[in-house]
């Protein structure tokens, strides 16, 4: 705990805490001194000198900024001096500033000029140098302009990008006077910008202004914000929309809460144009001698009820099946769940985790009793270990990358990556360990067996903390004795001094934390190769602690929530299994239906839902807000499968690439238009608020499927407002038990939460596991050759993943001219040597054929893969990369092993 | 030929300044090439702002071409009272060119300079790396002359 103080500023006794910032002081207790280059986000500068101050027994006027408050200090903010001398120094920077305001921008600037009378040209003691100077504009980045006329060269900007984004991509040029901020070589077009845009949020005077919308936002005009969360990845960021004329025109970052504190990426700050997009679903549809036409909701909602009550009857009720989604909020996919377990009479409900994360959660389950991140996505920035595993974080979860940046850059934190490919976090990497596709399992039993015969274990954490204690370990320890250094470089390919010396640091450190990613978790072996990095934390005892543990980032905004309120086939909310009895009586009471009526039995899961309709056994769909026909493996099959279904219904804000198959579509709300809440990736519930209307007849997802239940007759509740449905979500999953809306409005909260007074849990696993008797229990698992292999049919392994500008199937971010302007096309990487052998050319057409099917694309040379291997991004529906890649399934969890596929390349 | 170069550096942040003047003396317009920063910013992992930003901050680096040989004449203030003027309007008349350009069979570039250090030999240059003291016309004549000839053989 740190040490309160008391000092006096202007005859006002404040407290403050040891070692925090005068300036901070004083604003902390609303004395207003003018500041202009200091901003809490990052070190002061003291470049405007306009927050000085006396301080008794002090010479001369102090830039508060660059002063620790002390016990007993004595200061004075504001005497006729220290405002002469403000006054002055704000005329000197007026003096080579442009003064036009178009109302586009906050201008903290402009309102100091006026609060010192500055704006009064008879009170100005220099005159305008500005036209002489002739500053610049660098107009050349797709989302901002700068304007050096502008710029008092307070580098807020300079520092927001290097301090708080990590990525140091601004700098300045000249010296004195024609001094001004560049991007890159001056062109800020050209520089590694990626568009998170936390230099325009930091401006405090309109030099750097984002440039979609300028046209038409006007800050003096009428203005609604809105604060919500960000609809794209799992860190659940706090935005705030500026709304005009029903129009979202704007997105910041909120400041001072978790998990962001004001920072965003380019899609959460430039992403939400897709809202407000001409192709929105805008009216129900029904496919008429295989047209859709437009038609009333009475009519699409009487039809759905209608063709799902037929196929129940025709076929049983084991026929139908739901896709919940990850896109929409825990009250959505609470009621759909309810939907197919109460009016379909079955538990085939699934959703998109089963194909990214379901291998972790499994296996975090098994061995420590919850599927979720263990530790806050802050805790980064406290540890002193990050072990990054197949998790290409800047792409793909951007801010949650700040904090690992800020723990390495800042604090000295070491990180180690394991990723066959380059991703942009190696730059920031101690080491670097690049295993062959595929041998994770080898590469972390290699680790293991260094860790154990260096005596590196926590022995009292084996024994008090794992299932079995020292007898389990040495069952580990036996199976790991294989994984010499030489055996395991054998199979990974990594020089055995690289990973042998990660395992070491790892053991030794303080407060090492995991993340976890899809290249870990898509495998056929996802649920074994997290078993071995479990058992390596296990033995180590490096889970429990703040910075310390395990987290698996969720790659959708609301993927952790759809599993806890249990959109799952093999549980109910809150991680209850389906097939406890008890708990469905105590879910069929909540309900008010028989018991009964709730099948105990497991439910298919989203792979096998779809070969079940291969096999002719589901017959009726419902899809909500899933794209299966871009995001399932083997595509080629998932469209035979779909095209087998009597009836489909695809609830969805766009037409997608599943759209055409359906028989009903519906319009859905997109997340501006929604009320509720999410669960992000450290199982934080966050609020969802409207900010504009739904377009034309639009619906929120869950008020449809309460609709088409009560006309199958079985009436879902009564609900008026989203928060009624969250209080049932709470009284029917324990872990929400004490959260409520009101508990929300200023802040999320992290489950477990039981009670109302329960402040949530930051940090799993502290005192014991969530294993039925408390305990972590090691798996011991070995290293299995992969099925698919190359030969000489086929003879490169592809990998797939994410890119930063894109999002899933992209039927949200490529409707966002801000993130195509940076990336819109698809491509295959492929290594120098590879395609100097194979006599590509860059930009080359070439195409991808597996066993399954076959796409077309351009090559690009890059040493990002390896010798032998090819990446290429998912999100692009011209060159579906999942019709390569197969729907051969994890035992264990059912994800699809969509890391690794045989493929050969020839040209076009 | 840029990664020769740099190769010859230790890839530390610190050897900025000594790798971007070898960049900058090995190409024969005396600058530094848009390739030589990108290449230099890889090399040393910096963004290409933070070099860029570094190269146009010191007037010793330039990153427009300029000519083989950089004169830089004094005008601080003992060079300045011995007419130091007079030397630069003859520099500007037999280069055919004002301070701040360069000659147009690209072999000179005119640029002012702080001092030297030479102030009891003053009026001073340098040329490139080679520093020209008690300066008048006769002599500027002569030493540019030197080099034109140097140029042509």
């Amino acid at each position: 705990m740190q040490k309160t103080i008391k000092l006096t500023i202007d005859n006002k006794v404040v407290k403050a805490t040891e070692g925090e910032n005068l300036l901070q002081v004083a604003k902390n207790n609303n004395i207003a001194i003018p500041n202009l280059c200091y901003h809490k986000k990052f070190s002061p500068t003291g470049a405007c000198r306009l927050c000085i101050v006396k301080i008794k027994d002090q010479n001369g006027l102090i830039a508060s900024c660059g002063v620790t408050a002390k016990e007993g200090m004595i200061v004075t903010a504001f005497d006729e001096e220290l405002e002469e001398a403000r006054k002055y120094l704000l005329d000197y920077l007026l003096s080579e500033h442009d003064e036009t305001y178009d109302a586009t921008y906050t201008d903290e600037f402009r309102e100091l000029i006026f609060r010192y009378g500055l704006d009064k040209k008879e009170n100005r003691y220099f005159p305008s140098i500005v036209k002489e100077l002739a500053y610049p504009k660098d107009e050349t980045s797709p989302i901002l302009s700068y304007d050096a006329a502008k710029c008092i060269k307070c580098f807020r900007c300079i520092k927001a990008c290097d301090e708080v984004q990590g990525k140091n991509v601004l700098s300045f040029t000249n010296r004195g006077i024609h001094s001004y901020i560049i991007g890159g070589f001056d062109k800020w077009g050209e520089s590694e910008c990626d568009g998170c845009g936390e230099c325009i949020q930091l401006c405090p005077t309109g030099a750097i202004v984002e440039k979609p919308h300028r046209e038409e936002i006007q800050l003096n005009g009428d203005i609604k914000k809105v604060r919500t969360t960000c609809p794209y990845c799992g860190v659940g960021c706090q935005l705030e929309l500026f709304v005009q004329n029903g129009k979202i025109l704007r997105s910041n970052g909120v400041d001072d809460v978790s998990p962001n504190y004001g920072r965003l990426c380019v899609k959460g700050r430039f992403g939400y144009d897709y809202v407000q997009h001409h192709e929105r679903l805008t009216t129900p549809l029904i496919k008429k001698n295989g047209k859709f036409v437009e038609a009333s909701w009475d009519e699409a909602l009487d039809l759905i009820a209608q063709k799902f009550t037929e196929i129940r009857e025709k076929y049983g009720k084991k026929a139908l099946a739901g896709y919940a989604s990850a896109k929409t909020t825990n009250e959505d996919n609470y009621l759909f769940m309810k939907f197919i377990r109460l009016v379909f009479g079955n538990n085939n409900v699934d959703y998109c985790t089963r194909l990214c994360h379901a291998s972790t959660v499994t296996a975090m389950l098994r061995a420590l009793g919850d599927g979720a991140g263990s530790n806050s996505i802050e805790d980064y920035e406290h540890s002193d270990y990050i072990l990054v595993t197949g998790n290409n974080m800047i792409d793909t979860h951007p801010v949650t990358a700040t904090f690992v940046k800020y723990a390495v850059q800042r604090k000295g934190a070491k990180i180690v990556i394991i990723d066959p490919k380059w991703t942009p976090l190696v730059k920031d990497a101690y080491i670097w360990l690049q295993p062959k596709l595929g041998t994770d399992v080898a590469l972390l039993n290699g680790m293991i067996r260094e860790i154990i015969s260096n005596d590196l274990i926590d022995r009292s954490f084996i024994e008090k903390r794992v299932d079995g204690g020292m007898e389990a370990f040495e069952a580990l320890k036996e199976l790991t004795e294989k994984y010499t250094p030489e055996y395991t470089e054998k199979i990974t390919g990594v020089p055995a001094r690289l990973f042998t010396e990660a395992a070491r640091i790892y053991a030794t450190a303080k407060r090492p934390l995991i993340a976890t990613g899809m290249g870990f978790s898509q495998q056929v072996t996802g649920t074994h190769n997290v078993f071995a990095l479990i058992n390596m934390m296990l033995i180590t005892g490096q889970i429990g602690r703040v910075g310390a543990g395990l987290n698996p980032p969720r790659g959708q905004n609301n993927v952790q929530g759809v599993s806890d309120v249990g959109a799952s086939p093999f549980t109910y909310p809150g991680y209850i299994s389906v097939e406890d009895a008890n708990n469905r009586r105590k879910v069929a009471e909540i309900w008010g239906v028989p018991f009964e009526e709730l099948d105990g039995e497991k439910g298919l899961s989203t792979v096998e839902i779809m070969q079940a309709a291969y096999d002719g056994q589901v017959k009726g769909m419902y899809i909500m807000g899933e794209n299966p026909m871009i995001t399932d493996p083997n595509l080629n099959h998932t469209e035979e499968s779909i095209k087998k279904l009597e009836f489909l219904v695809v609830q969805d804000i766009f037409h997608t690439e599943t759209t055409p198959f359906a028989d009903v579509i519906l319009p859905a709300t997109a997340f501006a238009e929604s009320e509720g809440t999410y669960v992000n990736s450290d199982r934080r519930v966050l609020r969802v608020r409207k900010a504009v209307d739904p377009p034309g007849q639009a619906r929120q997802d869950w008020e449809i499927v309460a609709e088409i239940a009560r006309r199958m007759g079985k009436p879902l509740g009564n609900y008026k407002h989203e928060s009624d449905i969250w209080n049932e979500i709470a009284k029917t999953a324990p872990i929400f038990g004490g959260i409520s809306y009101d508990r929300l409005d200023h802040q999320g909260i992290q489950w477990p939460c039981p009670t109302p007074d329960h402040p949530g849990t930051a940090t799993l696993f502290t005192e014991k596991f969530n294993t039925p008797n408390g305990l972590g229990k090691l798996h011991p698992v070995d290293h299995v050759e992969q099925s698919e292999k190359a030969d000489i049919e086929y003879p490169f392994i592809l990998n797939t993943g994410r890119i930063l500008y894109q999002y899933h199937s992209s039927t949200m971010s490529r409707r966002n001219k801000s993130l195509t302007d940076f990336a819109n096309e698809a491509y295959l990487l492929m290594h120098p040597d590879d395609v100097d052998r194979c006599g590509f050319k860059e930009g080359q057409m070439v195409r991808i054929t597996s066993k399954r099917g076959e796409i077309a694309t351009v090559v690009r040379r890059s040493s990002e893969v390896l010798k032998g291997e090819l990446f290429m991004p998912f999100h692009y529906p011209e060159a579906p990369v999942n019709k390569l890649t197969r729907d051969e399934l994890d035992p264990y969890s059912k994800i699809a092993p969509f890391k690794i596929s045989a493929v050969r390349v020839e040209a076009l | 030929m840029i990664q020769e170069t740099l190769k010859t550096f230790k890839p530390e942040q610190q050897n900025l300044l000594q790798i971007l003047h070898a960049l900058q003396d090995q190409h024969p317009q005396n600058y530094l090439t848009e390739q030589a920063l990108e290449e230099t910013a890889r090399y040393l992992k910096l963004t290409k702002s933070s070099v860029f930003g570094v190269a146009r901050y010191y007037s010793m680096f330039s990153t427009t071409p300029r000519g083989r040989y950089i004169i830089r004449i004094c005008a601080s203030p003992v060079c300045e009272l011995l007419k130091v003027n007079t030397v630069i309007a003859h520099l500007e008349q037999i280069l055919a060119i004002k301070t701040g350009e360069t000659s147009s069979d690209g072999l000179f570039t005119l640029e002012l300079s702080e001092c030297l250090g030479q102030c009891q030999e003053a009026p001073s240059m340098m040329i490139n790396d080679k520093v020209y003291n008690n300066l008048d016309a006769n002599r500027i004549k002569t030493i540019i002359n030197e080099y034109k000839q140097k140029n042509h053989d």
